[in-house]
């Protein structure tokens, strides 16, 4: 079994680094760690990168997750081509780009790039924001999924993921203590859905939305509160329609032997109990 | 001042403890009131539509009584309490007056003076208001607590100021000339904002949480119900509050997480008149001029 650690990073295509690294910067709140030609990296909490734009297509959406080390790196390949994903060994230079010791490239079975990634660089100097929204660090991802059903039993047998509440069939999984690292949502095609930031308290949530509300970034769900990880949330559209969510308080599974997924219905309550409601944002499709 | 007064260990007044107001459309205002905000609706009694929001027998009333109709009830501590603030206004020139059988029945209480501030508000210093056996069961889940306090509009805030002060408030902080007056161990249970006119400002219940915040936040958007302020924190007090108007301007407010003051005294703490000031997160006032940041 393939033992995820963490997720580690996120890697957008764009056709437009200016625009990206200003709403980056301006509007989600994240420190630049390094600005080339063709990448720009960006901090979010003690990595020394959590997200890197470089330029390319927008449909380009890869995910980083940890592993243990290089043997445990070497068996997921074996293990994922035994089940017929093609990897991908990642090259010197490649190597370098992600600022890792090691990695490899493959899809999961809805066609989403995924990398596993061995010892990520840390950063010795603290994260230091560029406006004050509070962002404690990157935590998850929202990944489309044309198979639930399948997609989850790759993501809990072939990988280490354990489901921690399911909406409709739609499960949140997680990777190790916090709730969930990957929420899987029901979609025509591959792709990230929404990545995570946590910030410190309710406060930086409702200070973001007005904050947000009044730069025009199009606020799509929220502020609300998740019923299922208790988190408080604001979702809102950034480059390439990406979306970016702040939350706050999400729960941690307290009792890994015991826990037992909930099951929610399929209703807006069961995605926001404060009664906000989606705006240009395709909640998954039953 | 007798001897006995002055070495006093327990404050002169206890609580604010009811509104009553008076509109032009009390039965529209009672729809507002219960239906959409979720305070109980009990019996009414001399054309009083009367609301309960915690174990008190009624904390907000309304009736089309323009004169007799309209005031804030200001709960002393005792008898005695009583009577020494009734000797304190009028040393300092406010008119005081006891309150007949019939307008203490009307006010639930056992025993009352009737005065005004400076301004012009009513205020009814009142000894045993009513509370109620039975619990508090509210129409809608919105989660109120109790009734907190007052906003007040003041025409006069330095004479307004002087006169809260005989009851023995004392200003917690200040946002530009808006006083934050405290009673208890509460940062406020008073708000003056200065003003153009007299009158109630809002009337704040606490709920649970921020949860009940949010929640009556989206169903007053539902509602098409008009949120003049908020969701919002007031920097000075840490409270999440937000104000919410039903017909004839009657502003009522859900808040919740009021810092108290600590047993170590302060001086109050002066801010600017600016939106950060009056909320952290920076919600605006909507067309209520004495919650927003122009000076009056």
């Amino acid at each position: 079994m393939i033992q995820l650690k963490d997720v580690s990073y996120v890697r957008l295509g764009s056709s437009d680094l200016e625009a990206a690294e200003t709403f980056a910067t301006s509007c989600l709140g994240l420190q630049i760690a390094e600005r080339g030609k063709n990448a720009l990296y960006l901090r979010s909490d003690e990595r020394a990168h959590t997200l890197c734009y470089s330029q390319g297509d927008p449909r380009d959406q890869t995910v980083g997750f940890e592993v243990e080390d290089e043997t445990s790196l070497q068996d997921a390949a074996a293990t994922l081509e035994s089940l017929g994903h093609a990897v991908q060994a990642g090259t010197a230079q490649q190597v370098e780009q992600r600022k890792v010791k090691a990695f490899i490239g493959f899809r999961d079975p809805s066609g989403n790039h995924i990398e596993l990634v061995v010892r990520p660089e840390r950063s010795g100097r603290r994260y230091f924001a560029s406006r004050d929204a509070g962002i404690t660090g990157f935590s998850h991802i929202g990944l489309n999924s044309t198979n639930p059903l399948r997609d989850e039993q790759f993501w809990t047998q072939v990988c280490n993921a354990r489901v921690s509440d399911r909406i409709g069939d739609i499960p949140l999984m997680r990777v190790n203590a916090i709730h969930h690292t990957i929420a899987l949502v029901r979609a025509p095609q591959a792709g990230i859905q929404h990545i995570n930031h946590q910030v410190e308290t309710n406060d930086d949530v409702l200070r973001s939305y007005y904050f947000l509300s009044q730069k025009r970034v199009p606020i799509v769900f929220g502020p609300g509160r998740h019923p299922t990880s208790g988190a408080r949330f604001l979702y809102f559209r950034g480059p390439d329609g990406m979306i970016f969510e702040y939350s706050v308080g999400v729960d941690e599974i307290e009792d890994e032997a015991t826990h037992r997924p909930r099951q929610f219905g399929f209703e807006p309550t069961s995605f926001c109990m404060w009664g906000s409601k989606p705006a240009g944002m395709t909640l998954p499709n039953k | 001042m007798s001897e006995d007064i002055k070495h006093r260990t327990t404050p002169l007044v206890a609580s604010v403890c009811y509104v009553r107001q008076a509109v032009s459309e009390p039965l529209a205002c009672a729809r507002f009131v219960s239906d959409i905000f979720g305070l109980q609706q009990v019996a009414a009694q001399d054309g009083e539509l009367a609301f309960r929001s915690d174990d008190r027998f009624r904390t907000v009333s309304l009736s089309r009584d323009q004169h007799e109709g309209a005031s804030i009830g200001v709960e002393a501590w005792d008898e005695t309490a009583l009577q020494e603030i009734g000797e304190r206004l009028r040393e300092h020139g406010f008119a005081v007056r006891s309150a007949s059988l019939d307008e203490c029945g009307r006010r639930y209480v056992q025993s009352a003076l009737l005065t005004n501030d400076a301004s012009g508000n009513r205020i009814d210093l009142v000894i045993r208001p009513t509370r109620s056996g039975r619990r508090y069961f509210p129409p809608r889940d919105a989660g109120i607590v109790q009734f907190q306090g007052i906003g007040l509009r003041s025409t006069d805030h330095v004479r307004d100021l002087a006169f809260w002060r005989l009851l023995g408030a004392e200003v917690t902080d200040w946002v530009g000339d808006i006083a934050y007056l405290r009673i208890d161990h509460l940062h406020h249970r008073v708000a003056l904002y200065p003003s153009r006119r007299n009158g109630l400002l809002y009337a704040a219940f606490e709920v649970e949480g921020l949860d009940q915040i949010m929640q009556n936040s989206y169903f007053m958007q539902d509602n098409q119900a008009r949120i003049v302020q908020g969701p919002g924190r007031q920097s000075a007090s840490g409270q999440v509050f937000v104000h919410v108007e039903g017909p004839d301007g009657l502003i009522l407010s859900y808040v919740n997480g009021m810092a108290e003051v600590g047993d170590k005294p302060r001086p109050p703490r002066q801010f600017p008149l600016t939106a950060t000031s009056l909320c952290n997160w920076g919600s605006e006032s909507k067309g209520v001029p004495e919650l927003g940041t122009q000076a009056i």
